[in-house]
This record gives structure tokens, sequence and C-alpha cells, in this order.
């Protein structure tokens, strides 16, 4: 009894020591990155770090930041503020990193967001889209939309392309349902979309029934369905069963073929806004896309290449600052404009970027290109 | 019909809640420990149904498997983690329960990768109509499944000489050893048959979500906590009935409470009431 105890133990202590990273080296360029490697949103963190690390390859293969290599530290925050900030801290203060980026969502990522700006590291949110991030100071960046800007997106989509009036709307209850509802509630109105309905749901939810039997009984012509693929998956699903047939619209955490695997058949017709266009001519992104691939052994999704450009953004500024010196490479960011698998990065005064939005469709069991929404007014993004 | 299609939805959430919530309310009886890992049981129900039906194509089989393989584990828990613990005071087993849960969350995660697994082509997937509804025969069998297992549980219990030795294990462990009756078998037996029915209820769950994820056991992990202390705790009836009517509520508080309460606040906010009109539970006697 005693003997099986001590192995179960040792068992755990071996997996832990997994996660311990290998010892630094002093004359490498460091990045940072906290993303969730254990808990609920651990695939989407699995993603942006095998992104990150992709990009940390390409650019150490090419001669690293001025013949330096660069070295990726990377910690789990489990996406939650709990963890990011002591994850932060350490980066920070121990690791002493050069810059940084967050591979998590919007709750982790503005509290740690907090701690490096107190300590004036360039740091560049991936794919978290809450508003609040970028105005924690002058030293935090976002390679993705703002939540807002990615709502409104949503309701040109549906009122101007789709022709679409009738429109019932799904909160998820976080920082990412709730900012994208708030942009497409916004945007609704200019596109002559009506909001019939609205519910809420918890990101713990995964049986939809209830909302479902009422969506059901108010009869929209689509669904503003927020979420990631592991609520979305089981949503449409039971949608399609259930036998509402209305169209379903959805964002970049639905951008996954996982999100595909789960919902089956019943995927097929789904609509998202994104920020990864996957039938794109564009070199960087066709390369980028057959890259990670290979590297993963899965289908691409946005939060992998949103990791890969939060990683291309600060090695371009610090390749064309011509060192690691913090605040050189945050002036820098402001300056440069890269061509990232997820378009052309170019960063504002808020640090914040403007791009087009990717309009996704499953096809035949696979994410293809829909349309592209290009509007730099109605998709500017906040500049102060 | 939206009266009707809310009612049998909270039906079928209630018959989940009451798979998972029998084998909790049992080894409370038995061994008065909130068995928290007992939605570990779910998880892995769900995790190996889905990789068993994938593997060999037969979801009968699988579900067979994975109710075996949980069963079995069940018995493993009680004989490595609570017995050794058996005589320390209850929130020990608590606290051990609870490392015990959050150990098997993550190793679903490195064992099964983060990404959870689904059906490639998920059985009983085709629906069938009755009046305004549309239903999964998955639900169906859910509904149907829940009832007929937790009935034939009842009786064992009440009707039987291995439900007898059961409850006089429950009140006089003493005394019924002393009868010839061995605790430790009839502990064994009952965590293979709780940890069996929640391994049912996650595949299940897995079927109609077509998804197992390694954190898909933490709602259920709290909400049977509130189901056995609503039906008074140690009830096989009042469990399944307490069940159902928490999937009935939480079925039309979503909707027309939604904007106030969470639907997990609701459940509580239902035991908190109920517990204030009758402190022993709907069904708890005295």
């Amino acid at each position: 009894m005693k003997t099986a105890r001590i192995m179960l133990f040792l068992v755990a202590v071996g997996a832990l020591s997994l996660m311990v990273p290998a010892a630094t080296n002093a004359d490498s360029v460091k990045i940072g990155m906290h993303a969730p490697q254990t808990g609920f949103a651990a695939a989407d963190g699995n993603s942006a770090i095998l992104g990150a690390q992709l990009a940390v390859e390409q650019a150490n293969a090419s001669g690293g930041v001025n013949g330096r290599q660069i070295e990726l530290i990377v910690y789990d925050d489990q996406a939650t503020p709990k963890e990011s900030v002591p994850a932060a801290t350490k980066l920070a203060s121990s690791d002493r990193v050069d810059a940084a980026i967050s591979g998590s969502y919007s709750g982790a990522t503005r509290a740690a967001a907090d701690v490096f700006q107190s300590y004036k590291i360039p740091y560049i949110s991936a794919y978290a889209v809450h508003p609040g991030i970028t105005r924690t100071g002058d030293y935090v960046f976002r390679s993705s939309f703002v939540g807002e800007v990615q709502g409104r997106a949503g309701a040109k989509l549906i009122g101007e392309r789709l022709g679409v009036k009738k429109v019932s709307v799904l909160t998820l209850k976080n920082d990412f349902g709730k900012s994208l509802v708030a942009g497409f509630t916004e945007a609704a109105p200019l596109f002559g979309v009506d909001i019939i309905s609205e519910y809420e749901y918890s990101i713990k939810d995964r049986q939809f029934g209830p909302v479902i039997a009422k969506i059901k009984d108010d009869n929209p012509e689509a669904i503003y369905a927020t979420g990631y693929f592991f609520t979305a998956g089981p949503f449409v699903s039971q949608l399609r069963a259930a036998g509402v047939d209305a169209l379903v619209i959805g964002q970049e955490g639905y951008d996954s073929q996982k999100f595909i695997e789960i919902a089956g058949k019943a995927a097929n017709g789904v609509i998202i806004t994104t920020s990864l266009d996957r039938d794109s001519d564009n070199a960087e992104t066709v390369d980028f896309i057959r890259r990670f691939e290979a590297k993963a052994g899965y289908k691409v999704d946005m939060v992998a290449a949103s990791g890969h450009t939060a990683v291309k953004a600060l090695v371009e500024a610090m390749r064309k600052a011509g060192s690691t010196e913090r605040d050189a490479v945050r002036r820098m960011l402001h300056e440069v404009s890269i061509e990232a698998s997820t378009g052309t990065i170019a960063f504002n005064t808020l640090g914040e970027v403007k791009k087009d939005a990717q309009v996704q469709i499953v096809r035949d069991g696979e994410w293809r290109h829909h349309s592209v929404i290009s509007d730099s007014v109605l998709l500017a993004p906040p500049d102060q | 019909m939206l009266f009707l299609d809310l009612f049998v939805e909270g039906l079928v959430q209630g018959s989940i809640y009451a798979l998972i919530a029998i084998g909790l309310t049992l080894v409370y009886g038995l061994l008065r420990i909130l068995h928290v890992a007992h939605a570990g049981m779910f998880t892995l129900g769900g995790y190996l149904s889905v990789w068993a039906t994938n593997a060999s194509g037969s979801f009968v089989l699988s579900l067979l498997a994975a109710a075996l393989a949980a069963g079995v584990a069940g018995i493993l828990v009680y004989r490595l983690c609570y017995r050794p613990i058996l005589h320390r005071p209850p929130h020990v087993a608590l606290i051990a329960s609870i490392g015990l849960y959050v150990g098997m969350e993550e190793l679903f995660r490195l064992f099964f990768g983060p990404y959870g697994m689904s059906h490639t082509d998920p059985p009983l997937s085709e629906t069938v109509g009755f009046f305004s509804m549309r239903l999964k025969y998955a639900e169906i069998a859910i509904m149907a499944g829940a009832v007929a297992l937790i009935s034939a549980l009842a009786v064992v219990v009440n009707k039987t000489r291995l439900g007898m030795a059961w409850r006089a294990t429950v009140a006089e462990p003493q005394m019924a050893l002393s009868c010839g009756i061995n605790n430790d078998r009839i502990r064994d037996l009952i965590f293979f048959i709780g940890s069996a029915l929640a391994a049912l209820a996650g595949a299940m769950v897995a079927l109609v979500n077509n998804y197992a994820e390694p954190t898909m056991g933490a709602v259920p992990a709290y909400k049977a906590l509130a189901i056995i202390v609503l039906a008074g705790l140690g009830d096989v009836g009042g469990t399944l009935l307490a069940a159902l009517a928490l999937g009935v509520i939480e079925s039309f508080g979503t909707i027309y409470l939604g904007k106030a309460l969470d639907r997990d606040a609701i459940a509580f906010a239902f035991m908190i009431v109920v517990l204030m009109l009758r402190p022993r539970g709907i069904f708890g006697k005295g």
C-alpha cells in the first residue's frame, strides 16, 4: 500500500518536472509567454504556444536578433488572473525577459498586463479581446481584434453581406462574449439588424436544451452566438438536432478544426469572423499553415496564427531597433509594419492593430474562405 | 410548445444528474464521505466510451466497457484512497477526495490530450419528433436508462438480501460484521455500482455533446452534492426525484431567471430554499 502511494507520488513529481523550463542561456534574447497549459482553456494555450515556438524557430534559423538566439520561456496561467500574475512576475523579475506575449484569455491577460507595464517590458496580447488590455499602459500591445471591433464586423456580415435582419443573440458570460456582443449590439442598427432576443450562458455550460427551445420559439433568421469551439460545438450540434435551421454566426473562438469535429455535419454552413484565412494566397499565411500543421500534427487554428504573429512582431521590432533595450523596442513597435499569417500588422498609438476581418464558412467539414470585411471606419480600433 | 420543450429538456438534464448523484448518495450513506472524486468517474466514462466507440464501432459494447472499467476504478479509489483514512475525521477524506479529483482531471489531460475527444460517427444521433419537439434518440435513451437503472437499484436496496446487507452495513457496521456480512465486499460493491452509473452518465453526456473533455466533471461534481443534500442524504428514490426536479427547475430558470441568476446558481438557490423549509431534505425523514 505504502509503496503504491510512493509510486504515485513519484509519477506526479515526474509529471511536474516536465513542466519546469530548461536552464536559460545568459546570452540569448528572452521572450516570456504565459498561456493555459492546464484547465479548461489548455487546448487554446497549447496551440498558441506551438505557434509562438514556430515563430521563434523561424527567427533563430534566420539569424535570431543581431546574431543572438531567441529563447521562449513559457509558464502555465490556467487562463486565470490568479495564475497569470505570478507567472508574469516570475517572467519579469526572475527570468528578466526582454519582452513578453500573452497566449491566454482576457481575464488572465488584463491582470498580467499590469505587471509587464510596471516593469516596463514590451508585451503583446496575441488573441485576448478585452478593450482594457491595451489601456493598461504604453508597453502593452495587441496583435488581434478588440472584441467590440469584431462584434461590429459580425453586425455588418449579418445585416449587409447576408441580408438577414431578425437575429437572436447568445452571450458567453465572460470578457470575450460580453465585448463581442457589446460591439455587435452597437453596430446592429447601422445595418438594419433587429435583435429579437438575448440569452446568456456560462463557460461551463455544454447543454443548451432550454435556450434552444426558447430560440426555436423566437424563430430568428440568424443566431449571433458567442463562444469557443468547446461551447459552440455542442451548441450547434444540439441546435440542429432540435430542428432549428437559422444561420449561425460565430467568431474567432469557433476557429478550430475541433469545432467541426464536435458539431459534425451540423457544422456545415456556420459562418465566423476571425483573423485567419485558410484559403489565403498570401505567401506568409500559406507558409505558416504548412509549417504549423507539420509541427503540430493537427489542423491550424486562429490561436496558433495569433501566437505566431505576436512573436513575429516582437522579433521584427527588436531587429529594426537593433537592440533589445525595452524602450527602444516599445517605440519601434509603433513604427514597424509586419507581414504576418493573420495579415499586415501595424500598431496605432494605443497599441491596437487595424486590419480586415476574415470571414470563414464551414463547407464539407472544412473551414473555407467566405469573404473579407474591410471597412476602415467600422473596424477602426480605439486609439486612446 | 415552449412549455413542453423546456419540461422535457429539464427531464433529460435531470436524468443525467440522477445517474451521477446516485453513486454519491450511496457512498455517503455507507461511509459518510463526500466523494467529490466521483465526478472523475463520470469523466472517465465519457472518455472511455468515446474512445472505445471510435475504436470498435459498437456503442453498446463501449458503454458496458466504460461502466465496467469505471466500476473497477471506483473499487480502487475506495481501497487505495479512502480505506486507509476511514478512522480519521470526515474532512480528511473530503480533502483527499478533492485532491484526487483535481489529480484525475490533469491525468485525463496528460493521457487523452488537452483537446478533448469526439465521436467520429456519433451513434443515436438521429432525431424523432413528438408534437413540436425534436429529440435525439440519445436523449430518450438517457431518460429511459436513468429511470430503469435507478428503479432497479431501489428494488435491490429495499427488497433483496444484498440490499439488506447494505442497509445493515450502513446502520451497524460492527454488528453486520458479526453476522457474517463482509463490510469490505459491500463497500466494494457500492463503489462499483455508483462509479459504473456515473460512467454511464458521462458516456451519455459525451454522446449528446459529442465531446469528452478533462474538465467535464467539474459542474456535476458540485451539482450532485446539491442534489443529494436536497434529496436527504442516502435516499436512492429521493435522489432520482430531486435530480429530475432540479433539472426541470434549471430548465425553466435558465430562460425566465437567466438574466438575474446563473444556471448553476439556480440549483443552489433552490437547495437553500428547500433546506430552510425542510432541513433534512425533501425526502429526508424526521
